[in-house]
């Protein structure tokens, strides 16, 4: 930044560039100013952090995909797959014998399920069933090249139960080799005993191998009880050579399926893109407020100064000079700021990590992270954000700052007039940052960064509205205030007005944070609202019976036969329906299919559109139709009505056509309903998932005494979940809740950041105002009476900030729920308004107002009157 | 006559009649055992190929411990393959080794029919030709399919089968020859397939500890000479460069009578050596064999100096070829050459 003097002026003194008088003016304001810098530094600190901290969650889930992914397929490019039951292991052994991995394709058979033990802190573990002899080209840990440790693996191959930990991971449970493991594998008790231990060979493997209980293919078949099945054969097919893909493919079997990873690992991404994209918008929104705050800081300070910068000009500093000395200042307190902010960005990232994590278990796929590695990305980007940013913000001040002419400044008065005059000008462009705003969340794309662009813009419009609805809210109030309170009552308000450039943007900062706050409740309570209603229509049995399973939305695990018997046969029980949830596979990637024998499903749902009445859904389903949810409608983009769904059975592609498309909120990916009856004559899969149970009108009376005794009952057959229907919904209702607790987190966080914000500014504000509140206890106002008109102005500012949150939060609130969430995850969701939010919003404008007054007051009142006349 | 041992596998401790079909077929409780195929083929411009198929099965734990597991995969056998093509005039030797589970299919032997095979490696009985047998090997661009005519039947080494190592009765093994396979079919190397025919050697032996603490190989020499007899002759090594009064013999005439051959019977001369560039061990390479109660004086000399299988455990298997006289009368031929323990000793090798 330092400039060498113009050579035009020779006969000048030695140009200060940004020598060290020059810096010094920067840096004794800061540090005479030390509340103000403190304040802009925590600021930008926790606008940085909130940005960091989502980051570094967003990156440390996709690593842990990544390397759940890498542990699991290593290697692979292609995986073999079959039906909802896996595939006959004979397909594998057929293909080695034909030569198929002579031939140059690497084939490995896999067996894996998500496990839990006691003895691993119950978090879920992958249990990877391979075959040692297959692994060489796939993961590295397992075998080295070909050579193959015949002593090691005598005991892995033979021993009924032997698993492998990788050696971390035994030292964090404090395990050894020959300790037994108790494994729950889709509630099904499992002894493992811990064979040996293996080492990985760098970090990366370290990482890969720290969610995974490595067993033989025997071992794993035994403990899931997939005897002759396999889950998928891994593939390496080498690029450009689509000879033997095609010859693969050819001796595929009939229900064998061969597909890229990259794509179906590509799918697992895309769910939770959505997911990522919503955090990081609110992350940003935190810097937004933040930055608002800086933007306030720098003004109030260059304004403060500006005699200062008068005098420096005619002591024949350059302009340029004057924009870098205040840009400088900028810098350093962006430096402090951005260095606290990722410190701080890093600690509550790893609270941000386990919530991330838990929401991408609940709803999508099971993410093993323990121990958060920080992506250095997360940082440079955080760094460069928080710098770049502060920088910006401070440029026009600074501007300001430089364009102050070289002599004595204008007076205050003459600046605030000129802040009035744009008033108006603000007030125009911000319709049209809101016309732009509006265009592109109307504009006809799926794309969530084009909604949120169009969100900001809206949001920000709105905030530079801020001005205008002060000036007026302010002279509106002044004559009712007046009659209430008298010369102070009319004080306050002309004050806050008077004072415009600085009151305005502390007001604007407020109102979208919480506008925010407003809106996201809105959505939040909509959506639990609209779930609950779903769960009233959809949740009818009394008793609901599943295997346990780690995550919410893993099915794999089936209920056992002889369970289903004792079921069928309990006292009490009226009626049982049976679930079937598998994923198949259609030309458009895999698709939840819920098949169920349960007659009354059709009018059990609520419908977007449906063919026929309710009533007559269940014969058509059992004609061969289905039902999808409004997600899969939207993701294949399926008509409202008349459409069909291909799904690829065991026999080829069929297609079937779709009766109704109903609202379900299980899934972001959608799921299709099908008659359990012809999905079992289709895949010929006997399996059940869940059980659904009526019971008679006696046993109804105490549904909890049925689920207990049934629980106690099959205990001795399979450790099942048997809930009451309260327990299920208020289960889904915690998930429900749980996904939100970190939008809660995060909005709570732009609060406080948007509270410092005022703090900053009204602080600003008060000592800006010194003289003219010295003048008035001059004149004989009195302590108190200097406490109410803070007061009276702080709150007047919080009630303008919250007035105006409303429509901003109501508008905020119907683009999440029509645009964003629809876009995001294919929901609707149904609007519903509350009271509580505004009111609340209103509340915490006030308080938060009056609360960062508190401490300018008690400063001012505790002065003298002489003193606080003197002023600077 | 075989019995238990401490560790729970069967060992051959004494002369049992072997028993044909059946003793084709894998014998379980024993720890180790070997299919051994190895030929000499030439197509019919006389370019000569040298081809080794062996299968080998080792059994993880003895038969007590057997659980009887619920999985189809629950491996109480490893099987593993060395297959190698020398190709002389093209002086390329390649040789590769794959392991498999002896479960789920994947790879096993068994007598009737006879079948031997992991994975799309397999030797086995051809349907409707009794004594003929097919091998079809492939790996990375080299492949055998052979088909094998069994002339004389199976030649029982040492006593009636029963082939001692050292002195304690149970370091031995059960050991049968097929000294004269007939062989025609096709060798490919380099993508290139050559029409051949020649002769082939089958060996099948099992054990459960065939060396002796202080045995670190074997020198071990089947040769087929052009007057229809063959010749069997191995020195077994000791860690002190002795030869091992243990190592035998066998000589077997036009009509498969067989000369039983003791240490003393033979003698076999190192003329050369060769130093491998890989392991840096140092192999014979060229030897004069001489049985002078039969009135052999053979010179043996590899067709190609670099045989050496550098697998998990490196040793030298070749093809040779041999000139020499019988009884006066100029013979020549061919055979195949096994030195192990040069580049690490055999003990607790497969």
């Amino acid at each position: 930044m330092a400039e060498p003097s113009a050579p035009s002026v020779p006969a000048a003194p030695p140009a200060p560039g940004l020598s060290s008088p020059l810096w010094r003016v920067g840096w004794r304001y800061l540090l005479r100013h030390p509340w103000q810098t403190a304040l802009m530094v925590l600021g930008i600190a926790l606008g940085v952090a909130v940005v960091v901290a989502i980051d570094l969650a967003n990156a440390s889930a996709r690593q842990a995909f990544d390397l759940s992914t890498e542990a699991v397929a290593g290697r692979a490019t292609h995986q073999i797959v079959g039906g909802p039951q896996g595939l006959d292991q004979t397909v594998y052994v057929d293909l080695r014998r034909q030569g198929v991995a002579t031939a140059g394709v690497p084939l490995a058979p896999v067996v894996t399920e998500v496990v839990t033990s006691p003895q691993l802190g119950n978090q879920p573990f992958t249990l990877l069933g391979a075959d040692p002899f297959a692994e060489a080209p796939f993961r590295t840990y397992l075998a080295d090249r070909s050579g193959v440790p015949l002593a090691d693996l005598t005991a892995f191959l033979t021993r009924p139960g032997a698993v492998l930990l990788s050696r971390p991971v035994a030292e964090r449970f404090g395990l050894q080799p020959g300790d037994t493991l108790e494994l729950n594998v889709g509630g099904y008790r499992r002894m493992a005993t811990l064979a040996g231990l293996l080492e990985p060979a760098d970090s990366l493997s370290r990482r890969a191998l720290d969610g995974l209980i490595l067993a033989d293919i025997a071992t794993a078949q035994e403990l899931t009880g997939r005897l002759g099945r396999l889950d998928r054969i891994d593939v390496i097919l080498s690029e450009g050579d689509p000879a033997a893909e095609a010859r693969l493919r050819s001796l595929l079997p009939a229900g064998a399926t061969l597909t890229a990873v990259a794509a179906r690992s590509g799918a697992l991404q895309q769910m939770i893109a959505a997911f990522r994209i919503n955090l990081t918008a609110l992350s940003l929104l935190a810097l937004v407020v933040g930055l608002f705050l800086i933007y306030n800081t720098m003004t109030f300070s260059v304004v403060q100064r500006r005699p200062l910068f008068g005098t420096l000009r005619c002591l024949g500093v350059t302009r340029r000079e004057v924009f870098a000395l205040v840009l400088s200042e900028a810098a350093i307190v962006a430096a402090l700021g951005t260095a606290l902010g990722l410190a701080l960005g890093v600690w509550m990232g790893q609270a941000a990590v386990r919530a991330v994590t838990q929401t991408i278990n609940d709803l999508y796929f099971v993410v093993t992270v323990r121990g958060v590695a920080v992506p250095v990305e997360s940082l440079v980007k955080g760094a460069l954000l928080g710098l770049a940013a502060t920088v910006l913000t401070a440029a026009p001040p600074a501007w300001e700052a430089a364009s102050v002419p070289p002599r004595l400044a204008l007076s205050r008065s003459g600046l605030e007039r000129k802040a009035e005059r744009a008033v108006g000008l603000a007030a125009l462009a911000s319709l049209g940052l809101m016309a732009v705003g509006l265009a592109l969340l109307l504009w006809p794309t799926r794309s969530l960064i084009t909604a949120f662009a169009g969100t900001f813009l809206i949001v920000v419009g709105i905030g530079m509205q801020t001005p205008l609805v002060t000036t007026v809210a302010m002279r509106g109030a002044s004559p009712a205030l007046g009659r209430l309170w008298g010369v102070l009552g009319r004080l306050g308000p002309r004050s806050v007005v008077s004072s415009l450039s600085r009151t305005a943007i502390a007001i604007a900062a407020l109102m979208i944070a919480v506008s925010v706050t407003i809106g996201v409740s809105l959505m939040v309570s909509s959506f639990r609202h609209t779930v609950e209603i779903w769960l009233d229509q959809t949740v009818q049995g009394d008793i609901y019976i599943s295997p346990p399973s780690s995550t919410a939305t893993a099915n794999t695990a089936t209920v056992d036969p002889a369970a289903v018997a004792t079921v069928r046969g309990w006292p009490g029980v009226a009626r049982v329906d049976t679930l079937r949830a598998v994923t198949v596979d259609s030309p458009a990637g895999p698709i939840a299919l819920a098949a169920v024998d349960n007659p009354s499903v059709g009018v059990e749902r609520q419908y977007l559109a449906v063919d026929r009445p309710p009533e007559q859904v269940w014969a058509a389903l059992r004609g061969g139709a289905v039902l999808v949810s409004e997600p899969l409608a939207n993701r294949l983009g399926l008509p409202r009505r008349g459409g069909e769904l291909i799904l690829l059975t065991p026999d080829g592609p069929r297609a079937f056509p779709v009766v109704g498309i109903y609202y379900d909120y299980t899934s972001s990916q959608g799921v299709a309903i099908m008659d359990l009856g012809l999905y079992r004559s289709l895949w010929g899969d006997p399996a059940i998932t869940a059980l659904a149970l009526r019971l008679t009108p006696e046993a109804a009376q105490d549904p909890d005494a049925v689920a207990a005794a049934l629980a106690d009952a099959l205990a001795p057959v399979q450790s099942l979940l048997v809930q009451p229907n309260a327990a299920l919904r208020a289960e889904a209702l915690a998930v429900f809740d749980r996904t939100f607790a970190i939008t809660g987190a995060l909005q709570l966080l732009t609060t406080v950041v948007a509270f410092i914000g005022v703090l900053s500014a009204l602080l600003s504000l008060m000592l800006d105002k010194q003289r003219e509140l010295g003048i008035l206890r001059a004149v004989g106002v009195t302590t108190r009476q200097m406490w109410r008109l803070i007061s009276l102005e702080t709150g007047l500012m919080g009630a303008v900030a919250g007035l105006l949150a409303m429509p901003t939060g109501l508008a905020l609130s119907l683009i999440l729920i029509y645009i964003i969430n629809r876009r995001s995850f294919g929901w609707t969701l149904q609007f519903q308004a509350e009271a509580a939010p505004f009111l609340q919003a209103l509340a915490v404008a006030v308080i938060a107002a009056l609360l960062a007054g508190l401490y300018p007051a008690y400063r001012l009142s505790r002065l003298a009157a002489a003193e606080a006349v003197r002023y600077e | 006559m075989a019995e238990a041992a401490a560790d729970g596998f069967v060992r051959a401790t004494g002369p049992a009649p072997l028993s044909f079909p059946a003793d084709y077929g894998p014998h379980d409780d024993y720890q180790t055992e070997w299919w051994y195929y190895t030929g000499n083929l030439e197509d019919p411009s006389g370019r000569h190929f040298g081809f080794q198929f062996t299968i080998f099965r080792r059994a993880l734990q003895p038969p007590a411990q057997r659980t009887g597991r619920a999985s189809d995969w629950a491996a109480e056998q490893v099987y593993m393959g060395h297959f190698a093509v020398t190709d002389v005039a093209g002086r390329r030797f390649r040789a590769f080794e794959r392991f498999s589970r002896g479960a789920a299919g994947l790879a096993g032997a068994q007598a009737d029919p006879y079948r031997v095979w992991l994975e799309d490696w397999q030797v086995a009985d051809v349907p409707g030709r009794p004594g003929v047998t097919r091998i079809q090997a492939a790996a990375d661009g080299v492949a055998v399919d052979l088909t094998l005519t069994d002339r004389k039947g199976p030649v029982l080494q040492g006593d009636r089968g029963y082939s001692q190592k050292a002195p304690d009765p149970g370091n031995a093994s059960y050991y049968y020859s097929l000294t004269r396979l007939v062989t025609e079919g096709t060798v490919t190397v380099d993508g290139r397939t050559y029409a051949v025919r020649g002769l082939s050697w089958k060996d099948h032996e099992y054990s459960t500890s065939a060396l002796a603490p202080d045995q670190v190989g074997w020198d071990w020499f089947a040769l087929q000479l052009d007057d229809g007899t063959e010749l069997k002759v191995f020195h077994i090594r000791r860690a002190d460069g002795s030869v091992d009064p243990f190592s035998a013999g066998s000589f077997v005439d036009q009509d498969a009578a067989v000369t039983r051959l003791a240490r003393d019977d033979f003698q076999i001369a190192v003329l050369d050596t060769w130093r491998s560039p890989r392991t840096g061990a140092q192999y014979p390479s060229r030897w004069r064999v001489i049985v002078p109660g039969l009135g052999l004086d053979l010179t043996v000399e590899p067709w190609l100096a670099d045989q050496e299988l550098n697998v998990s455990y490196a040793y030298w298997e070749g093809a040779v070829r041999i000139t020499g006289a019988r009884q006066g009368r100029p013979v020549a031929g061919n055979g195949y050459v096994e030195m192990t323990g040069y580049a690490g000793s055999m003990q607790g090798q497969f």
